[in-house]
């Protein structure tokens, strides 16, 4: 490799001169010499390149490349090395002998051909000329495709599939499958695996996306990006829909009622809930021992319910008054006692028609219109002249009912429209 | 010793049904002005009734207050127990009237707007606004059913008393020094409940229609609703499954791809 310094050296001195001004500048002021000058003289390693006084030689020759096979003359510039200065003087070839490496090519014989590498598609010409073309082409496969003749088209892959099938079964009758190290194996299973119908698909793809126009591009990138939202929004999705299923579905009681089947259990367990009862600021639970052990004892208490109504100022015994009513009393009189347990009242006066009325009004307008449609679909009056107590259980019955419907609704169009997208990436 | 008035029955709730509603002439007819006002075309009464053979309405109910249009003269009407609760009108068009219920003292309760929507032209099917032209009387009501949740005990007590039915009986022995006796002759023993069966057709607009009779329509025609409405959801489960069938479907030629 010829540097600057080099090529400097070799031109003669006044050319050097000419060429440089700043060069130049020194040596007319050598005459008055001064600080700044010598200063500047120093820099610029004049003195250096004068010292050294001799140009240097540089001879055309002709060689052959040692790596050609074919007679090829080259002719090139080369520097006339100092004798003293031997690596120079190794011939160009040395230089970049390192870079020539063979291909390496399993050798077979006629015998091993014939038993074991025939193919109905090429030829032991056919396959020879292959061989000599990759060992010739340093095992470059798109030169060698180019290189090599035969008298049927071939494809590269076809090449490819027939060397490394090749290859796989040299390798493997050199060194039986079971006896091959890893790295002899990792390579047999690379060759072995080589599927010509897959590389050719693939290259095919890389080869479309070449040419792809820019409207599907920008289609892809959209759908991606859409594909990307709904995997982001997938979790939600599923989680909804799972507590859609979970809502349609009874609960499931984890452990049976049998433990407390039994008087004995029974009572057990009201120990227990009395109990924890009275750790609450507000107890629900009455001890049993004052109502519940009464009658059971002697006839001692047959006067007893008489002393009871006189201290009836509690509101406990006030209610009872009410439940005193015959039942066809409190039927005759409209009275409906609340069960304990059933929900609580609403303080005040309330209006059963208000319970056919205000289910059907939604918080979002969307969704009263959507309730209004069905139930107009179903045949449900806008106006339900009866608001008895049968009546409205019924209708309440249907209003949840009609909750499902919606809900099952709505995660419906989301389902659809993933589907939408989801068939759209397929076509893509 | 009488109960504090504020002290509740706790755990109890009366019901008492009654009709709000209206019914509608064609002018002339017999009650109202003639000639009509200038442009008025139609008489109607508005009117809160207690069901017949139910009880006492003023046990609870003490006044209405009817807000008619505001074009009326004097449109806010009021009426007192023992009412009753009617305003009858001429005019030639429908409006909703606004109809204030004022309760009994004793039950602590403020009083409470209900809307009723006249309605002065013949509706239902052909069949129902051939018979309303026929007999030119429109009757539109709606039962309410009033809840009164846990009641004062004063109200309570008023509301269970059998006094509330006196009024559909018979006055007997009025003698000296002592009290009336009230004797019921009619047919049903008189009840809060609706009644068994729809009395005789012709007296529509006196709530004769309510029953437990056409409550059971009602129901049926839910019933057939609900129905309709559980074949929908069927319907969308199948849908659903289907949906998901497909989605998996989709997903693993995706997933392969």
């Amino acid at each position: 490799m010829t540097t600057r310094s080099d090529i400097i050296a070799a031109l003669p001195l006044d050319f050097a001169a000419t060429v440089d001004p700043v060069r130049a500048a020194p040596s007319a002021a050598r005459a008055t010499p001064n600080q700044p000058i010598a200063r500047r003289r120093r820099l610029h390693k004049k003195p250096a390149l004068r010292n050294r006084g001799r140009a240097a030689h540089w001879t055309y020759d002709t060689s052959i490349p040692p790596t050609r096979r074919d007679q090829l003359q080259v002719r090139r510039w080369r520097r006339a090395a100092p004798p003293s200065d031997s690596a120079d003087t190794s011939p160009a070839a040395s230089k970049f002998a390192k870079y020539d490496i063979k291909a390496e090519v399993p050798a077979y014989d006629d015998e091993t051909y014939a038993q074991h590498l025939t193919h109905p598609d090429w030829t032991k010409d056919e396959t020879d000329r292959l061989f000599a073309t990759y060992e010739d082409c340093y095992g470059k496969w798109p030169v060698i495709a180019d290189h090599y003749v035969a008298d049927s088209h071939k494809t590269m892959e076809e090449m490819k599939s027939r060397f490394y099938s090749i290859s796989a079964t040299l390798l493997n009758l050199q060194t039986p499958m079971t006896a091959m190290t890893a790295s002899e194996y990792s390579a047999y299973d690379v060759l072995k695996s080589f599927d010509p119908l897959k590389e050719a698909s693939r290259k095919k793809l890389a080869e479309g996306h070449l040419r792809r126009p820019r409207n599907e591009v920008d289609e892809e990138t959209v759908l991606l990006s859409e594909l990307q939202r709904i995997m982001l929004h997938q979790n939600t999705l599923d989680s909804e829909r799972e507590d859609l299923r979970r809502r349609l579905q009874h609960p499931v009681a984890d452990q049976n009622g049998y433990q407390y089947s039994t008087s004995q259990a029974l009572t057990t367990l009201w120990q227990q809930l009395l109990a924890a009862d009275r750790m609450k600021k507000t107890q629900r639970l009455r001890p049993l021992d004052i109502s519940g052990a009464r009658p059971s004892q002697s006839g001692a208490a047959a006067n007893l319910p008489g002393a009871d109504t006189t201290t009836s100022a509690t509101p406990q015994t006030a209610q009872q008054s009410v439940v005193d009513m015959s039942k066809q009393d409190l039927q005759r009189f409209g009275v409906m006692v609340v069960q304990a347990g059933q929900e609580k009242l609403p303080t005040g006066i309330s209006f059963a028609s208000d319970k056919l009325s205000k289910p059907r009004v939604a918080k979002s307008s969307l969704q009263t219109d959507k309730i209004a449609a069905t139930l107009t679909h179903i045949g449900v009056p806008e106006l339900i002249p009866l608001p008895t107590l049968a009546v409205v259980e019924q209708f309440e019955r249907i209003m949840a009912k009609m909750q499902v419907l919606l809900d099952l609704r709505k995660v419906a169009e989301k389902e659809e429209q993933e589907l939408r997208v989801r068939g759209a990436e397929m076509g893509v | 010793m009488p109960a504090a008035p504020s002290k509740r029955v706790k755990g109890t709730q009366i019901r008492r049904h009654f009709l709000i509603g209206n019914t509608a002439h064609v002018l002339p007819s017999p009650g109202f002005p003639d000639p009509p006002p200038d442009g008025h075309t139609k008489g109607w009464t508005v009117y809160v009734r207690p069901l017949p053979n139910g009880p006492d309405i003023t046990t609870w109910l003490k006044k209405v207050q009817f807000k008619l249009h505001h074009t009326y003269t004097d449109a806010s009407r009021t009426i007192e127990a023992p009412g009753p609760f009617e305003v009858s009108e001429t005019g030639y068009g429908e409006f909703g009237v606004e109809i204030r219920l004022y309760f009994a003292q004793e039950s602590g309760e403020k009083a409470v707007y209900r809307e009723h929507y006249l309605v002065l032209a013949a509706y239902g099917s052909d069949d129902q606004r051939a018979r309303q032209e026929r007999e030119n009387k429109i009757v539109a009501e709606r039962l309410e059913t009033i809840e009164f949740n846990e009641p004062t005990q004063e109200f309570f007590k008023t509301l269970t008393s059998e006094e509330q039915f006196n009024w559909l009986k018979v006055k007997k022995g009025r003698g000296k020094g002592k009290k009336p006796d009230f004797i019921f002759e009619g047919a049903v023993e008189p009840t809060a409940q609706l009644p068994e069966k729809a009395s005789e057709p012709g007296q529509a607009g006196a709530g004769g229609a309510w029953s437990v009779q056409y409550e059971r329509q009602v129901l049926a025609q839910l019933q057939q609703s609900a129905a309709a409405l559980d074949h929908s959801i069927e319907q969308e489960k199948r849908a659903m499954e289907e949906r998901r069938r497909r989605l998996e479907e989709v997903g693993g030629a995706i997933g392969a791809k």
